[in-house]
């Protein structure tokens, strides 16, 4: 079995400036379909009833990659508690679509007892290299499960 | 939904966050397998330990229900060149109702003040939101 080479996702290794990914992925019809009847979506701009090639994945079903960015670099932890998000939308995610997304983290501080962190990351067409999406996440990590 | 003129407050349809909305959530966005193990959002006392009372919503299922409503009002103008951004104020427990708010900072304006607020009429997130000129 291969040995697991990634580090605890703890304060001190969460270093400004950390390259984490890239992943890559197709945008799935499936996916679009839960996460629409999630948010009660029946815009057909995001549903089955688009027209063939031009269906149009919900704005943030793949917001998550963030964690999917961390998880394939760090282990271990209790996670965070979401405090900020931006999101820049640049150009819209088809389902259908071959994706890469890659991120770094951007900022880490202490605030009144609790670290926070800023992970910014991107998304891109996996093929031509257009930016689909720019983001970022700010998160106060969980020590023991605490937030401090 | 409210769906006034340029200037006036857009107010969602009102979304009840309960147990399963949170766990269709979960189930339609792809995450690590460390998520599927008792967290902040799904076990009572991983949300005590981080200074919750109970279990709470997860700030991207929230976030969610603003792009989407920001995305049916606005399409295009918000999907290519739009921007959104909050602050995640106040948890949200399950079984809250949510109603999601925009209005722009200036009649006919691209620019919009966004909140999301429970049945309480308090706000648990705020922020802006920033529509492209293609409109």
């Amino acid at each position: 079995m291969a040995e697991d080479e990634r580090i605890l996702m703890a304060a001190e290794n969460l270093k400004q400036g950390l390259e984490l990914g890239p992943i890559f992925y197709v945008v799935s019809a499936e996916q679009a379909d839960k996460f629409s009847r999630t948010l009660g979506c029946t815009n057909p701009l995001f549903t089955a009833d688009a027209p063939p090639g031009s269906r149009l994945a919900p704005p943030t079903m793949r917001l998550q990659d963030y964690a999917l960015l961390i998880a394939a670099h760090f282990k271990g932890g209790s996670g965070g508690v979401h405090a900020k998000h931006w999101t820049e939308f640049h150009e819209p995610v088809r389902v259908g679509q071959a994706v890469r997304t890659a991120g770094r983290i951007t900022r880490t501080w202490h605030r009144r007892g609790k670290f926070y962190f800023e992970l910014e990351y991107e998304t891109c067409d996996a093929v031509s290299g257009q930016l689909l999406t720019r983001q970022a996440i700010t998160a106060i990590l969980l020590r023991g499960g605490e937030m401090r | 939904m409210n769906d006034g003129p340029a200037g006036e407050e857009l107010i969602s349809a009102s979304y009840p966050l309960g147990h399963e909305a949170a766990k269709a959530y979960a189930d339609s966005v792809e995450s690590p397998p460390r998520y599927r193990r008792e967290n902040i959002h799904s076990d009572a006392e991983a949300a005590r330990r981080a200074g919750f009372a109970a279990p709470i919503a997860a700030g991207e299922h929230v976030y969610a229900l603003v792009a989407q409503f920001l995305a049916d009002r606005f399409g295009l103008a918000f999907l290519r060149g739009g921007r959104l951004a909050v602050t995640f104020i106040k948890p949200v427990p399950y079984g809250d109702r949510l109603t999601v708010h925009a209005r722009p900072v200036r009649a006919g304006n691209a620019e919009l003040e966004v909140w999301v607020e429970n049945q309480r009429h308090e706000r648990v997130v705020t922020g802006e939101a920033r529509l492209s000129k293609e409109r």
